[in-house]
């Protein structure tokens, strides 16, 4: 069931120039983000807000690895330019839809939303339990996320890489957001 | 002579036509949207249906609607955002420069926002001294040669990447390879300083949420995302029509938007956004939103009967896609503000009727936006309520009087014929007809049969049947009857033989013409006439029946909307049948003699755009598959261009419209291997005869010829 929905997920996700990953368990996320950094000739990666242990465990193989790794909390002074300056984002998303290839990301902080808007490169990282099938399932932990969130607070649907077509109808990747997208399933 | 108007709208259609390889690109893109639509749709768990939910959702907010725009203004109030709720565009641009000055702006970074252009929001504030730089790639580059947008959805479809290319080469100063990857990165990096420092970040909202507050921005490119992130302060202008009630209703718009758009599942970014945020940590400035809710025009809308179902429109640019006038002139010449089929109403109703007028008789009235759109929205009624109120100021033109008044002049030809077929053979007269009348010259007009269908059935007289197994009464509409008696008489003659008890009711031409040019009152009259005449057939039993697509169509779809539902005319719509529907529904469908009349030949079908929405042909091309034919549906998805009577029009609002609409579906045609063309409707007959130079047959002819 879980996973032929994942199945799903990831061919809808590759139909949309995005790369998804489908790892067993936490453990395995930080070494691909590593493998990711390094094929992409990352110099410098900004993390968002991750779950406890696995925003360590990324830093920690990030900085192992040699590169240059930015956290929050985000100095306000410094932005956006400190996110803009990385190479690769990585962020967290809580829930996906296998139909539409999304992941939603929710933020109370604007600076999560750069971190997977301003670098060439993301890396989106959610649950396998999280996946939804149809978007209209989508609704209610919407409608709960706002409704916990009185004040401000956003969500946004991502699916795979910034896309233009403006130009002779020819699809092109990376116009202003990433043109390159991972996902990362934890399966 | 030509009003100044249309001078200038046949002056824009020359251009368009002129200009081939745009024509082209245009046509291309629509028809990719329009494919990926039906292949997204094809996967969607509900299918077509898809569009019953996204009615019912609209139709359902809409009538509420002032109440969710109170309940949306207070959650986002709720939420630290501010609200302004503006009368019109002065109003909204008075807020925005106010804001800008309290501010100290210098520059605005904007995403894609309609609702802006229609207010047009840019040039006062560049007036004010203040920088606007659009961020969509499309928007950004027609703003760089101050164009109009060419498409709702593709803004500069029309420009190459060559061109492009050279706009941007002036704008930096540094030479841009004219590839499209190249210019793309180019792009990225003009475009990062300016998302980095903007003052304000000026967005629409494709959705509002009465339930959460929150508004939705959905873009491909990102820009959206970046503009109402970055800068402190964020400007959203939004109609009021674009909030609904629950979050489930914003996710079924979600999906409607861009699936009826481009046939994609979901817009790479949706932003849904509730309140503002802080940026990073200890932030020193304050971040605001500011909602900006604009009517203009839209209360007033919702109390006018004809137009308030404009109002639920999710601008997703479909009708663009399958609107035939506008696949070959561009939202150039086939728009104000606002492009394409719903341009004409909400530009009569923000812009002014007159505005509207300027390009509503682009209008061929053909229906199919109608049958695309996401909310059922009745575009075609509305834009003959348009030409209907612009009239009163600017009368109809000669030639569109003389072809609404098309069943006098049938009348005539067939009282007066063969002189009538010998004159319309001449060419001096044909000369005559088109300096008099504006009927183009190059057109093969029907012949007339002196004996109209009428007097030879009444000759004849009913056929007897005891214990009839249905009861007809038959519509013939004018060509069945003036032109092509012997159809008439197969079609009943075909009824009979079934068991059917057939008769002739006193009946009107449909009248559809005075929809499609808009005079209402007639169209009503003639609806009225129908209905009365038809109504004791019906309330007595019997079914009515019909050979003309048109006809069919204004008995079961324009008919009650002309008349406001009555109960006769649901009565009658409920009861009116395509001929080969009809038929096969009928035992003994297939006559034994019949089984191979047809085996071993190949034609090609022509759905004729009135029928699409009667179940697009399939009765009919059973029938011939029933009787052995091989029939390949060739078909563009549009319509073939001679829209009635539109292509019997002299000049560019007429024949040479209609050719370079109906090109493409030559050409299929043309490059299928088939002996000849089938199809109903007898004007798609005349067009496709002449572009195709194929013979064209309706079903029951070909049986008759071909025996
Ligand atoms: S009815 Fe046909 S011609 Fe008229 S606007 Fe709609 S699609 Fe275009
Ligand atoms: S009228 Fe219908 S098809 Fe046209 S833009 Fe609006 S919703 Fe889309």
């Amino acid at each position: 069931m879980r996973a032929a929905l994942i199945d799903v997920f990831v061919k809808k996700y590759a139909s949309l120039s995005g790369i998804a990953h489908v790892v067993n368990g936490a453990d395995a996320v930080a070494p691909i983000v590593v493998q990711v950094l390094g094929d992409v000739d990352c110099k410098r990666v900004a993390l968002a807000e991750l779950p406890d242990g696995l925003a360590d465990a990324i830093q920690s193989a990030c900085v192992d690895a040699g590169f240059e790794v930015l956290t929050p909390p985000f100095d306000n002074r410094a932005l956006p330019h400190a996110i803009d300056a990385a190479d690769v984002g990585v962020s967290w998303a809580a829930f996906a839809v296998a139909e539409s290839g999304s992941l939603v990301e929710f933020a109370l902080d604007d600076a999560v939303r750069l971190v997977s808007t301003l670098p060439r490169v993301h890396i989106g990282i959610f649950q396998a339990s999280a996946l939804l099938a149809n978007l209209t399932d989508a609704a209610e932990p919407l409608r709960q996320f706002f409704e916990d969130h009185p004040h401000n607070a956003t969500a946004t649907f991502i699916s795979g890489p910034s896309r233009t077509a403006d130009i002779e109808m020819r699809l092109t990747l990376g116009v202003h957001g990433p043109e390159v997208a991972h996902a990362i399933v934890i399966a | 002579m030509a009003s100044q108007r249309y001078e200038n709208l046949y002056a824009k259609i020359e251009t368009a036509l002129r200009e081939k390889p745009k024509r082209t690109q245009l046509y291309n893109a629509v028809k990719r949207a329009r494919d990926s639509r039906r292949a997204a749709i094809d996967i969607l768990p509900q299918g077509e249906a898809f569009r019953k939910e996204v009615r019912e959702i609209k139709v359902r907010c809409t009538a509420k609607l002032d109440d969710l725009v109170d309940q949306f203004a207070e959650r986002v109030e709720a939420r630290g955002a501010r609200v302004f709720l503006a009368e019109d565009g002065a109003a909204a641009i008075g807020y925005i420069l106010k804001l800008a000055a309290e501010k100290n702006a210098k520059t605005v970074a904007k995403s894609k926002s309609l609702t802006s252009e229609e207010i047009e929001v840019n040039h006062p504030i560049e007036e004010a001294g203040l920088e606007v730089i659009e961020t969509d790639l499309g928007e950004l580059i027609i703003q760089k040669v101050h164009e109009k947008p060419f498409h709702l959805v593709f803004p500069a479809v029309h420009k190459t990447a060559v061109e492009v290319a050279e706009i941007f080469e002036k704008e930096t100063g540094e030479g841009v390879p004219h590839d499209v990857d190249a210019i793309m990165k180019v792009v990225r990096q003009y475009l990062r300083p300016i998302f980095l420092n903007a003052d304000i970040g000026m967005t629409g909202a494709n959705v509002g949420v009465a339930e959460s507050g929150a508004i939705l921005i959905e873009t491909n490119e990102g820009n959206a995302r970046l503009v109402s992130s970055i800068p402190d302060v964020h400007i959203c202008i939004m109609g009021r029509e674009k909030v609904v009630e629950t979050t489930g209703d914003a996710i079924m718009m979600m999906l409607a938007h861009p699936v009826s758009a481009v046939g994609q599942h979901t817009t790479t970014y949706v932003t849904w956004m509730g309140g503002r945020s802080p940026l990073g940590a200890d932030g020193k400035t304050p971040r605001e939103s500011h909602i900006i809710i604009l009517d203009n025009g839209r209360s007033a809308m919702k109390e006018d009967p004809l137009f308030s179902d404009a109002l639920n429109c999710i601008r997703c640019g479909a009708c663009m896609n399958i609107c035939p006038t506008y696949g070959v002139v561009g939202g150039h010449a086939f728009g104000h503000i606002y492009p394409g089929p719903i341009g004409i109403p909400w530009t009569s109703e923000v812009h002014g009727l007159d505005k509207a007028g300027d390009f509503a008789p682009l209008c061929i009235s053909c229906g199919l936006c109608k049958e695309i759109c996401p909310a059922e929205i009745d575009i075609p009624m509305m834009i003959a309520g348009v030409k209907d109120r612009d009239s009163e100021v600017n009368p109809h033109p000669r030639v569109n009087k003389m072809l609404m008044a098309a069943e006098r002049a049938a009348k005539m030809g067939s009282l007066t014929a063969p002189l009538s077929n010998w004159l319309m053979d001449n060419a001096w007269v044909r000369w005559a007809m088109e300096k008099a009348m504006g009927i183009d010259r190059r057109r093969q007009l029907p012949k007339f049969s002196r004996k109209t269908l009428v007097k030879r059935f009444a000759k004849r007289g009913p056929l007897p049947v005891s214990n009839p197994v249905r009861k007809v009464a038959f519509f013939m509409d004018l060509f069945a009857n003036y032109n092509d008696p012997d159809l008439g008489m197969a079609a009943i003659e075909c009824l009979e033989a079934r068991g059917c008890e057939v008769v002739i009711p006193p009946q009107k031409g449909c009248g559809y013409p005075y929809i499609g040019y808009g005079d209402l009152k007639k169209a009503r009259k003639v609806a009225r006439e129908n209905v009365d005449f038809l109504a004791p057939y019906v309330n007595r039993g019997y079914e009515v029946v019909a050979t003309e697509p048109t006809a069919t169509y204004c008995l079961k779809i324009s008919y009650p909307k002309l008349l406001d539902k009555s109960e006769d005319a649901v009565a009658i719509a409920d009861h009116t049948f395509e001929f080969f529907e009809f038929l096969s529904l009928l035992k003994g469908d297939v006559a034994v003699g019949e089984r191979n009349a047809l085996s071993g030949r190949k034609f090609g079908f022509h759905i004729p755009c009135h029928q699409r929405p009667l179940g697009a042909g399939e009765h009919a091309m059973a029938f011939l598959h029933a009787r052995g034919a091989e029939v390949a549906l060739i078909e563009t998805g549009t319509c073939c261009g001679m829209a009635g009577t539109f292509g019997l029009k002299a000049g560019p609002l007429g024949y040479e419209l209609s050719q370079a609409v109906g090109e493409p579906l030559f050409e299929g045609f043309r490059d299928a291997d088939v002996e000849a063309i089938v199809t109903e409707s007898s004007v798609c007959a005349l067009h496709l005869s002449e572009g195709t130079g194929h013979a064209v047959w309706h079903p029951l002819n070909l049986l008759r010829f071909l025996k």
